[in-house]
């Protein structure tokens, strides 16, 4: 043991004191000294620290982080010549495991605890394991932005942070279901409130926030973010990372594996916001039309959450039961009732007869809206002088399988007209009905919009239809104050809340349209999808968004070898663009397919990649390191490389070859 | 032939007005769900038949021939149903004799799923009123098989036949048939029957088998309007009875048969579509050099993702402006969620786009000497429209591009705008119909050594740099594999399995073409011809088939039960018609199967001689391709499934 001693007290061995410091970085933590040699293990040196303390206290998850070094003393077989630490060295005794606050794709805010000694590979990867995220290579943390405006954000309301530092995952074994959330949620209401928030959609955001949040103006503003992008290969702590910082989870890589509505509700949420968030913050563009569909899978999908449809209910095991359901639901109707009835009941299908006012537009007419008896049946739409002649020959008979039906709505003008658009062989004829009360409005129209997909009133589907455009309207009545008008299920909440159409767009939209322009247009593009379950209309919103031109583009402001200016280098996950900064034209595409390799020269920051065909690459970048550029290239590589067979192991070691290799510098 | 051609217009009334008889009488005991459509169903008919008559003198001999076939087998299936119901089995030591001997008379006449499960339950229907309304009885349980069912099995099963048979009257009771006339690239025509749950890749499927040509994935149905001049290709999945339902009744258009190298283009060479806008120069490299194994990558990012990318496509076309015929050059983009114009002033930034059309509406064609009719500026041009539309009208948009390589892309891409995945699915399956052999000719050369090659490795070993790539493994093995599989499978799989038709096998046709006249194989899947009927209504020259014997005694074991439940597929063609010209009635017609060894020598027939022990789900599978209908539609379709799902459990 080191420290002997001769009787005056002088130290004979090479021994000499070693000063650590206990607790996290702190230049006032208390301190023990040790008597050390070069000799020591840092295993003894652990040990002799915690005798030392003399507190009853787990230390397991403590070790020493050498400050100048900037890393773990992990080896515990290494000695500490071996470490080369001597005399000088500050080193803290501290836990390896610290309390972040984690900022979710949803933009909520969630405290646990993670490792500050693991690659951050590692570390994302258990972060993800706690939160039931699979596939976790696909995401990375990025540093909070820095808020420059203190002193205005003071009045912004203290949020919700939700907790689960509490919670231990028991290593190894997949978490297993329970009660049909992963068990380790399952202890406290809290941490079922926490899964909750982490696998249902989160409510519209209140759209003069959504006003007020900074957004990109530019592409260079894109580029922003990506400087943020935290080390996959080093730990938090060498990253500067400190206990109770704010970091953000996003979905880094946008090449996402095996998206599974079934066993993934958590992964395909977050993701669903993460996209969602992108959409409203402009982060990507999109078009009108594609907006509305945006909006349109929102609103159904918060109004799913609501309700608490969440899942499909009992989809999982039909089979035979299935097949007894559908015997006996046959045996009723064959046995148990007289052929007559099997008839009626498979055939009769439900018409609607009014007085409707009927427009239809013609060149050179000045015509208006004038009543009609209209009689509505099966798919086919027919209209009368009056009631009396509805036997005889209608006026028109319009089959409206295949038609356009636009909704033309002024909940406060109390105007309800259904706009038609009636193919025929010789084009299309256009005409209006004009019902006089919501009700009416929503019978017709339910039944307008089935038709036009084939499907009579008949239909399963025409009471939820129904139900829908009445929700919806009250939705627009909202706006003038009333509202729960006791028509739609989900009670006076949905309306109360007065779901604002601009929570749903990207505020651009809200300076282009006023919210009752808005609403029918967002109805228009419901229609098509009200029939989603919640998983589904998430996995339609992610589709519509990977199916966005701009999709999947990180970008960064590089200068390429030879160019003396500034320009943009968006990465995907299967090509390099070069886009002019200032127009946002694609100058040029390489596609990684073509690539052989790609080499970065730390010292002068530049990265030269080389294609098929002697095509060779160089660039310096400007507005992130690049190493992020790196591990962006070696992260789509990585991720190309996965397979479907080999299931969820991953290859960290290839990841970390791939997106590496700097450390050396 | 002209008197031939009369005799035959005449019988072609008789049969007709019997078939109707038939039909109707036949209807109003099984359930007659009263068509929700009937002026519909009855316009369609029209326009069929309108189309063969006018087309009758045009028809050739052999193609009247198999129509024929098609119509006879028509009407005894459903003289069939009756005879059968009204027979009443009361021989009963015939008991299982009828439904084999049906399966052997199939084995000629080309019945299928329906038409057999009536035959092969009934035996079991000992004291039946009149058997269509059988399925609501309850009846006793049938006599113990051989291998002995538990109670509630039975009970199960005799329900679910039951069931089966309900369901299968009532569907029946409401296809639609249509005559179609296809033109052929010789000029010729054949005319068939297309029931109205068959898919343009069903109606291909029976060409192939009617005229013996390669089974390129180039085929396909195409439809023409000659009125606007505009054409376009049917896709595989598109439903064939619903698109021609939308022609008016005195249409010019026409239906056609030929290859289009157009039709999977961007699946042979994706990077002509994918790779091909963006710096005009190094284009032409790419586009030719690009190696097999890079094509499988490109096209499974492109096409088995998450969601389907449409290759990015944008830049400047002519506009025919409403009713005039003047042009005007706009620039335009393709996005998945439609095509989109920049107006005037404003960039090209997505924020600024105005929408010009979705495509959920429209159809694309392609337009005939636009220049012509229309003044366009170049002939290259594609059209959307509604597909009712069928006159002009403002409600068309035409669009003409500078060249036939931009043409393509454009019309490509808006199809793989709309149809998305569907399109791929369609090409995987006409490439594992037409064997693993094309498909490795048109992707070049390089397949061998994608074979051998490492799924991963580095491709460029020798320099060592920071980041090396690891070949991506572009699964091109894999999707050989699959390939091959798909091959496999189709070749042993039975019909009604994965993506074969219901009634429809199809690689052991081949074998067959050997046989002396080539049989017209039916696929209608709800008709059956009784071969007793059938010399009867056959014009002249008609050839006498042996009727199974009666009088055949020791009758043979009651079939398994699976067999009551799933009888032995019924055999694929019908002995040929004999053609009225060639003195076909020389031919000795193929001699049915003893019927005491019906379903061995159904199985282990030459004619079918791969099939698998019993193909499970078969019967119900006729059913499911079936267009919406009414209300009842979808629970019957829930019941299928249910059915199906059973199909497995035994």
């Amino acid at each position: 043991m080191a420290g002997m001693k001769t009787a005056s007290g002088d130290y004979i061995d090479s021994s000499w004191e070693l000063r650590v410091f206990v607790g996290e970085e702190d230049p006032e933590a208390q301190s023990v000294t040790l008597r050390v040699t070069g000799e020591s293990h840092i295993g003894g040196v652990l040990l002799k620290i915690v005798e030392e303390i003399n507190r009853k206290q787990d230390w397991s998850d403590h070790a020493i982080w050498w400050e100048q070094k900037r890393r773990w003393l992990l080896q515990t077989h290494w000695t500490l010549d071996k470490y080369g630490i001597l005399a000088d060295a500050r080193l803290f005794f501290g836990p390896q495991h610290r309390p972040v606050i984690l900022r979710l794709p949803n933009r909520r805010a969630l405290r646990l605890h993670t490792s500050f000694s693991k690659p951050l590979f590692q570390t994302v990867a258990a972060i993800c394991r706690l939160l039931s995220i699979r596939h976790p290579e696909e995401l990375s943390l990025l540093r909070a932005p820095e808020k420059k405006e203190k002193k205005k954000k003071e009045k912004e309301p203290e949020e919700e942070v939700y907790d689960l530092t509490k919670v231990v995952l028991a290593g190894g074994v997949a978490p297993t279901l329970f009660r049909g959330m992963p068990a380790h949620f399952s202890d406290s209401a809290q941490t079922e409130a926490c899964y909750h928030m982490l696998s249902r959609p989160q409510p519209p955001p209140d759209p003069l926030l959504l006003q007020r949040l900074p957004r990109p103006s530019s592409l260079s503003d894109k580029t922003q973010l990506h400087s943020r992008w935290l080390d996959s290969s080093r730990c938090l702590m060498q990253q500067g990372v400190k206990a109770g910082d704010v970091l953000w989870l996003r979905f880094k890589y946008y090449s996402f594996f095996d998206l599974d509505p079934k066993t993934d509700p958590v992964r395909l949420t977050q993701l669903y916001e993460q996209a969602r968030w992108d959409l409203l913050m402009e982060e990507i563009d999109c078009t009108e039309e594609e907006m509305m569909v945006f909006a349109a899978l929102q609103y159904h999908i918060n109004k799913l959450s609501q309700s608490g449809e969440v899942g499909e209910p009992a989809a999982g095991d039909m089979g035979l039961e299935d097949l007894d359901a559908a015997l006996n639901n046959l045996e009723v109707k064959l046995e148990g009732s007289a052929p007559s009835d099997v008839l009626d009941s498979l055939t009769t299908i439900p018409e609607l007869k009014d007085h409707l006012r009927i427009f239809r537009p013609r060149k050179l007419t000045l015509k208006g809206y004038r009543q009609h008896w209209v009689v509505f049946k099966d798919t086919t739409l027919s209209y009368y002088k009056s009631q009396d002649e509805a036997p005889g020959d209608p006026i028109q008979q319009l089959n409206l399988k295949g038609c356009e039906v636009v909704p033309d709505v002024n909940v406060s003008g109390q105007k309800f007209c259904i706009k038609l658009l009636v193919p025929s062989p010789e084009g299309m004829s256009e005409i209006y009905l004009r019902c006089q009360d919501e009700q009416q409005y929503a019978q017709w129209m339910a039944g307008c919009r089935l038709a036009s997909k084939g499907r009579t009133m008949a239909d399963s589907s025409y009471a939820s239809e129904v139900q829908a455009i009445l929700a919806f309207l009250s939705l627009q009545r909202a706006g003038g104050g009333g509202g729960g008008s006791g028509n739609h299920p989900q009670g006076p909440e949905a309306s109360a809340e007065g779901l604002n159409p601009y929570g749903l767009v990207a505020p651009r939209f809200q300076r282009k349209f006023k919210a009752k322009q808005l609403t029918p247009r967002i109805l228009e593009a419901h229609q098509n999808v009200a029939q989603l379950s919640l998983p589904e209309a998430q996995l339609r919103f992610i589709q519509a968004w990977q199916s966005l031109p701009d999709f999947g583009i990180s970008y960064m402001v590089v200068r390429f070898k030879g160019s003396r200016k500034d320009e943009i280098l968006g990465i995907a996950n299967n090509r390099l663009i070069r886009i002019d900064l200032a127009v946002g034209d694609v100058v040029k595409t390489w596609r990684f397919s073509n690539m052989r390799q790609w080499n970065v020269n730390w010292d002068i920051r530049q990265v030269a990649i080389e294609f098929d065909e002697h095509i060779n690459v160089a660039f310096s970048c400007v507005s992130a390191s690049c190493r992020i550029v790196h591990e962006y290239i070696g992260g789509y590589i990585f991720l190309s490389t996965r397979e479907r067979a080999r299931g969820e192991e991953l290859d960290e070691d290839l990841f970390l070859q791939l997106t590496g290799g700097h450390e050396a510098f | 032939m002209g008197e031939s051609n009369e005799d035959i217009d005449q019988m072609f009334s008789t049969l007709l007005g019997e078939m109707d008889l038939l039909t109707q009488s036949l209807g109003v005991d099984t359930l007659p769900p009263p068509d929700p459509k009937p002026p519909r169903a009855e316009f369609n008919y029209s326009v069929g038949f309108k189309d063969l008559n006018e087309s009758l003198n045009a028809l050739e001999d052999q193609d009247l021939d198999a129509l024929m076939a098609d119509l006879v087998a028509d009407i005894s299936e459903a003289e069939q149903r009756t005879i059968q119901a009204q027979k009443e089995f009361s021989q009963n030591q015939h008991h299982s004799t009828p439904p084999e001997a049906s399966d052997c008379r199939g084995a000629a006449s080309l019945s299928y799923g329906a038409d057999t499960t009536v035959v092969s339950v009934s035996p079991y229907e000992d004291d039946l009123p009149p058997p269509p309304a059988d399925p609501m009885l309850d009846l006793p349980l049938p006599p113990p098989p051989p291998e002995p069912l538990s109670q509630e099995e039975e009970e199960a099963q005799a329900k679910a036949d039951k069931i089966k048979l309900a369901l299968e009257k009532l569907k029946e009771a409401k296809v639609k048939k249509l005559v179609v006339k296809v033109h052929m690239d010789d000029n010729s025509t054949k005319s068939l029957m297309v029931d109205e749950r068959q898919l343009a890749r069903d109606v291909l499927d029976n060409l192939f088998e009617k005229t013996h040509c390669d089974y390129n994935v180039d085929w396909c149905l195409y439809e023409i309007y000659p009125e606007l001049q505009i054409e376009r290709i049917f896709e595989d999945h598109e439903n064939v009875v619903e698109v021609l339902s939308d022609w008016t009744r005195d249409t010019e258009n026409k239906v056609l048969f030929l290859e289009k190298e157009e039709k999977y283009a961007v699946f042979k060479n994706p990077q002509n579509f994918y790779l091909d806008n963006k710096g005009k120069k190094e284009s032409k490299e790419t586009s030719e050099k690009m190696n097999a194994r890079n094509k499988e990558s490109l096209l499974e990012e492109s096409f088995c993702g998450t969601s389907v990318i449409v290759p990015e496509l944008e830049g400047a076309l002519y506009l025919k402006e409403d009713g005039k015929k003047s042009w005007k050059r706009r620039y335009f983009l393709l996005r998945a969620s439609g095509i989109y114009y920049v107006p005037k002033g404003k960039t090209k930034t997505s924020r600024d786009l105005a929408c010009f059309i979705q495509f959920e509406n429209v159809n694309i064609y392609y337009g005939i000497q636009h220049k012509m009719k229309y003044k366009s500026p170049t002939d290259y041009c594609f059209v959307l429209k509604h597909p009712q539309i069928q006159k002009e009208s403002q409600y068309i948009k035409y669009l003409c591009c500078d060249d036939a390589r931009t043409l393509n892309q454009w019309v490509m891409g808006i199809r793989i705008a709309k149809y998305g995945k569907t399109l791929y699915d369609n090409y995987q399956r006409a490439v594992a119909r037409a064997g693993l052999a094309s498909r490795w000719t048109n992707l070049g050369t390089v397949n061998a050594a994608t074979l051998t090659q490492p799924s991963t490795g580095p491709k460029t070993g020798s320099i060592q740099p920071n980041g090396q790539i690891p070949q991506a493994a572009p699964s091109v093995s894999a999707v050989l594999q699959e390939a091959q599989r798909h091959v496999g499978t189709s070749k042993d799989q039975k019909p009604g399995l994965g993506n074969q038709e219901p009634g429809a096998p199809r690689e052991h046709h081949r074998p067959k073409s050997s046989l002396p006249p080539p049989p017209p194989v039916r696929r209608s899947s709800d008709t059956c011809a009784s071969p007793a009927m059938a010399p009867k209504s056959k014009g002249p020259g008609s050839c006498s088939f042996p009727a199974p014997p009666e009088d055949f005694l020791p009758p043979p074991p009651p079939p398994p039960p699976e067999d009551c439940e799933l009888p032995p597929p019924p055999p694929d063609f019908v002995p040929p018609p004999p053609p009225a010209a060639d003195g076909g009635s020389a031919l000795p017609p193929p001699p049915p199967p003893p019927p005491g060894l019906c379903q061995e020598a159904t199985r282990s027939s030459p004619v079918v001689p791969k099939r698998p022990p019993v193909p499970p789900k078969r019967q119900e599978n006729p059913g499911l391709p079936s267009s919406g209908g009414g209300g009842e539609q979808d629970f019957m379709s829930d019941l299928m499934k249910a059915l199906q799902k059973r199909g497995n459990v035994p």
